[in-house]
């Protein structure tokens, strides 16, 4: 077999992956290349020192569900805003709060940007449609507005409105 | 959202929120990266705790905005509510950079350019692996940044080589540019360096062309400011030099050779490490120095060469000098001359005689012999000469110039010009050239039948054609060939019906289907008077003529180089009068309106003579009209005297008397009193021999004739100038036509470029051509040299 890829969670757990797979995260992937020039000839031992190992183990599912996948050209910022979410990733992220958080942040870290999209667009759809009411309650949000402030804003978001 | 602080790492990290704490916490594993501090391997430890160091400060900064933590200086984008940090931690970084190189120190034993080289390339390394590790600041902070229109903000790849730039480079430019050279001289001087020393040198002034405006565009500007100008300076300087030295001590073939070494390595060294942009500039800079500032050398060079036959250094040459293509234009001009002398040799060495040539043949012989009387040249030996120069120079164009148009236009020009205007063709500068005549002759020595097999073996169409196409005046030689080609057709002198038509094919291919009309039409009066001496053979038979056989040849006067010449009129005895009558009665009826015009002074006899010794076959006499009349007037008598015959025949003395002195000669008749003075005198007498001597039995009384050579000169170049002057008529009158307006050289142009392919015209002859024009009203002068056409 060839030489794996160690990923080594925050709190030391360690998780050997195909080099194909850890490479989804661009960070791991231009580590990889700058410290073995010439290719991995044993394994690569990796910390993550921002990722709990529940979390990492999410990330992993996802590389390794993803790892043949050809994501559309990073630069082409319209195409990648517009396309709705995988539905395999929509299951994937249907998790508590606390963990998608923590998903989307160990996607930035690692630098995994269909991950990080996905998950971001996850968030938006909780916020679509809803009052800034329910948002309070979703996102456990206390009102520090006064009742004037409140209805400054609304004036002058007018023209956002909906209806 | 809190952030994970690893739990239970032995490295403890800063606080998110710490610049300076971060800063000592990343600044070792900097130096590791980059190669100050020794050359230990980078862990994935190091990599990622510094990753992550400056990940927590830039998320965390840009999580507080600028409201909160205030470590830094004053943040330029504080006023934003929210901002991406990244601004302090990048200052820190350019800072150190900054100190980092400066403090890089060259090892005693080392020469600048080795400790620069070694230097960069570490420094290449460390900088891939630093744009990683701020990948975090690049990708949201810096790039921000650059979207705002920040230009002295740059990724942290590039931020690494603008300070090696600033800090490295500018600094010791000069020294390490001077250094490059020296390697690049001692390499032209053939000692060992290290290439790979060089190469990585100049590729890294590839590396340090960043365009600040657009980051991805790579530029050659310091490479091409700092090394390119300079390395083509010395370059020039350095060849200049030695090919200055070496030609000063070596021969020119040898300095060739010596180029085309240089060049090859020059080459090659450009491969290995200059940038396609200097190629071009590089190989022009040699052409000029090696090849073009040399060009006297090698012309100078070129003549032996060609005496000598070198093709091999012929070609040598030209290769080279086609490098650089206006040098060849002298070459072939040299090459045109020389081809020109050398004809003028061969030509003296015809009219010495050929005494080199094998005088056991016997032409060559008789070439001596007509020399030594001031005779006609031999066609053959000319023509054959000609061919040899066109041949042994056309073998240099092809092998040594690789048939390049150049070359092959100077062997053509020098080709029409010798065959056209060498001293043999010119008995004087200004008469018109006896070429063309001479290669008719040569023409039909080899397609008449009673030439002698061995003196015509390579005589052949294809030698013709080479000359022909250097022939200027194709007019004279369609003129004087269409006479000897009708006297073939007439006498039926052709060797054979097939190579004449082969031939007739080869000049209309070569020049145009008018040029040969004339000639085809000659066949085709041949063919047709076939069927009319068919005709004649039934009605001879059906009347029991003594005339045993009639062929009447029908040819077309204006195809026809004959005329009827007035003073050859003869009288027919009543029973062949008979005949003519009758045939032109059988014509004129199958042809109305076509006058018929008897040529006698063409035609020829063939009369049984029976004058042999008994039970020997009757002799066959070959004989002229005229003499045909005076022999059957010895039917009835056996004695006749001049102003009898003259009578008899019925023509004019001085042709009677030319007509007679072969049959004298060869005794047939005996003249009383004898003596050539006499023969024309009315009262001497002719008295037929009772039995004639010779050994053949076909006696040809016509060959020996006088033929009047001279004459026919006239009438030929009557002719020519005649057909020339209705040619540049029709030439000028449908040029004007098309133009209405012309000056008169633009029309002499014209009129040149449209008669080439039959004569070339003289501004002479075209100037008279269009004062007649003008006389009769064709065209008219409008201004001093330019002229209108008149509908």
């Amino acid at each position: 077999m060839s030489a794996k890829v160690v990923l080594i969670s925050s709190d030391d757990e360690k998780f050997p992956v195909e080099l194909k797979v850890a490479e989804k995260s661009i960070l791991i992937k231009n580590m990889v290349l700058d410290l073995n020039p010439d290719g991995l000839e044993e394994d690569f031992e990796i910390p993550t020192p921002n990722v709990r190992a529940t979390v990492l183990e999410k990330v992993i599912e996802w590389c390794e569900h993803h790892k043949n996948t050809v994501f559309p050209d990073e630069d082409d910022e319209d195409a990648k805003k517009s396309a709705p979410i995988d539905e395999w990733d929509k299951n994937f992220l249907k998790v508590d709060q606390e963990m998608l958080y923590e998903i989307i942040s160990a996607a930035n870290y690692l630098n995994i940007r269909p991950l990080l999209d996905a998950g971001c667009k996850t968030v938006a759809e909780m916020i679509r449609n809803k009052s800034p009411e329910e948002l309070r309650k979703i996102f456990n949000i206390v009102n520090d507005f006064t009742p004037e402030e409140e209805a400054a804003i609304r004036r002058e978001n007018e023209w956002a409105e909906d209806r | 959202m809190s952030q994970q602080q690893p739990l239970g790492s032995p490295i403890p990290f800063p606080a998110s929120s710490d610049l300076n704490g971060t800063w000592a916490f990343i600044q070792p594993s900097l130096g590791l990266i980059l190669g100050s501090s020794g050359d230990q391997g980078v862990t994935s430890k190091v990599y990622m705790n510094c990753y992550t160091a400056v990940y927590n400060y830039c998320t965390n900064k840009s999580r507080n905005g600028g409201s909160i933590s205030d470590t830094g200086p004053t943040n330029p984008a504080t006023t934003n509510s929210y901002s991406l940090a990244g601004s302090e931690i990048y200052s820190k970084l350019e800072k150190y950079l900054v100190k980092l190189i400066t403090s890089l120190r060259k090892e005693p034993n080392e020469s600048f350019l080795e400790f620069y080289v070694r230097r960069l390339n570490r420094f290449t390394i460390g900088a891939g692996y630093m744009n990683n590790v701020f990948d975090y600041m690049n990708r949201y902070w810096v790039q921000k940044e650059r979207s705002d229109g920040r230009r002295d903000i740059y990724d942290v790849s590039t931020l690494c080589v603008l300070q090696w730039k600033a800090q490295m480079f500018v600094n010791n430019a000069d020294r390490l540019i001077e250094e490059i050279m020296d390697q690049i001289e001692r390499q032209r001087n053939n000692e060992i360096i290290d290439t790979n020393l060089i190469s990585s040198a100049v590729k890294s002034l590839v590396y340090l062309g960043v365009d600040t405006q657009d980051l991805k565009k790579a530029n050659l500007v310091v490479y091409i400011n700092y090394f390119e100008k300079k390395f083509l300076e010395e370059t020039a300087k350095y060849y200049r030099l030695e090919s200055n030295e070496f030609l000063a001590e070596h021969n020119v073939v040898d300095y060739m050779k010596k180029c085309e070494t240089r060049l090859n390595e020059e080459i090659s060294r450009s491969n290995n490490y200059l940038e396609d942009h200097t190629k071009k500039a590089l190989v022009d800079t040699l052409n000029t120095v090696l090849i073009k500032d040399h060009a006297n050398e090698m012309y100078d060079q070129f003549i032996s060469l060609l005496e000598n036959n070198q093709l091999e250094h012929i070609q040598r040459m030209y290769k080279l000098m086609s490098r650089v293509p206006s040098t060849l234009e002298p070459l072939a001009e040299s090459l045109e001359r020389y081809i020109k002398n050398d004809a003028i040799k061969v030509i003296e060495e015809i009219k010495k005689g050929g005494e080199s040539t094998n005088n056991d043949n016997e032409e060559v012989a008789a070439v001596t012999k007509a020399k030594k009387s001031n005779g006609p040249i031999n066609p053959k030996t000319y023509v054959h000469s000609l061919i040899s120069v066109y041949l042994k120079f056309n073998d240099v164009v092809n092998d040594a110039f690789e048939k390049d148009p150049i070359f092959i236009r100077a062997l053509d020009n020098a080709c029409r010009h010798f065959v056209n205007k060498n001293s043999i063709a010119l008995v004087n500068p200004k008469s018109s050239s006896k070429t063309p005549e001479i290669l008719a002759r040569y023409a039909d020595a080899f397609l008449r039948s009673s030439s002698k097999e061995a003196d015509t073996y390579d005589m052949n169409t294809d030698n013709l054609m080479i000359v022909f196409k250097f022939v200027e005046d194709k007019d004279a030689f369609e003129e004087n060939y269409r006479r000897m080609l009708a006297k073939r057709l007439i006498n039926n002198t052709s060797k054979s019906e097939e190579l004449e038509e082969s031939v007739i094919k080869r000049l209309q291919e070569e020049n145009s289907l008018e040029y040969t009309s004339k000639m085809n039409k000659m066949f085709v009066d041949m063919k047709s008077s076939e069927d009319l001496k068919m005709k004649m053979r039934d009605h001879l038979v059906e009347i029991d003529s003594s005339l045993k056989d009639f062929t009447p040849l029908i040819l077309a006067s204006s195809m026809w180089p004959f005329s009827k010449q007035p003073d050859y009129v003869v009288k027919f005895p009543q029973d062949l009068q008979d005949i003519i009558d009758n045939f032109t009665e059988l014509y004129t009826k199958a042809h109305t309106g076509r006058q018929l015009d008897w040529l006698w002074n063409h035609g020829r006899s063939e009369i049984k003579a029976n004058l042999s010794r008994k039970g020997k076959p009757a002799f066959t006499f070959i004989v002229t009209n005229v003499q045909l009349l005076i022999l059957l007037a010895f039917n009835d008598r056996k004695t006749y005297s001049f102003s009898e015959l003259q009578e008899v025949v019925g023509c004019p003395p001085h042709l009677l008397d030319n007509q007679i002195t072969p049959l004298v000669k060869y005794k047939l008749f005996e003249q009383s009193p004898s003596g050539p003075q006499n023969q024309n005198k009315p009262n001497t007498t002719f008295t037929i021999v009772d039995e004639y001597k010779s050994r053949k039995l076909k006696v040809n009384f016509v060959s020996s004739l006088k033929s009047e050579q001279r004459q026919e000169d006239d009438e030929i170049s009557k002719e020519i100038s005649e057909s020339r002057q209705l040619y540049l008529r029709a030439c000028i009158v449908r040029i004007m036509k098309a133009r209405k307006t012309i000056s008169h050289p633009e029309l002499y142009n014209e009129v040149v470029t449209q008669s080439l392919s039959r004569f070339h015209a003289k501004n002479t002859d075209v100037k008279k051509t269009i004062t007649l024009l003008i006389e009769q009203n064709y065209m008219k002068r409008i201004d001093n040299s330019i002229y209108e056409y008149v509908a």
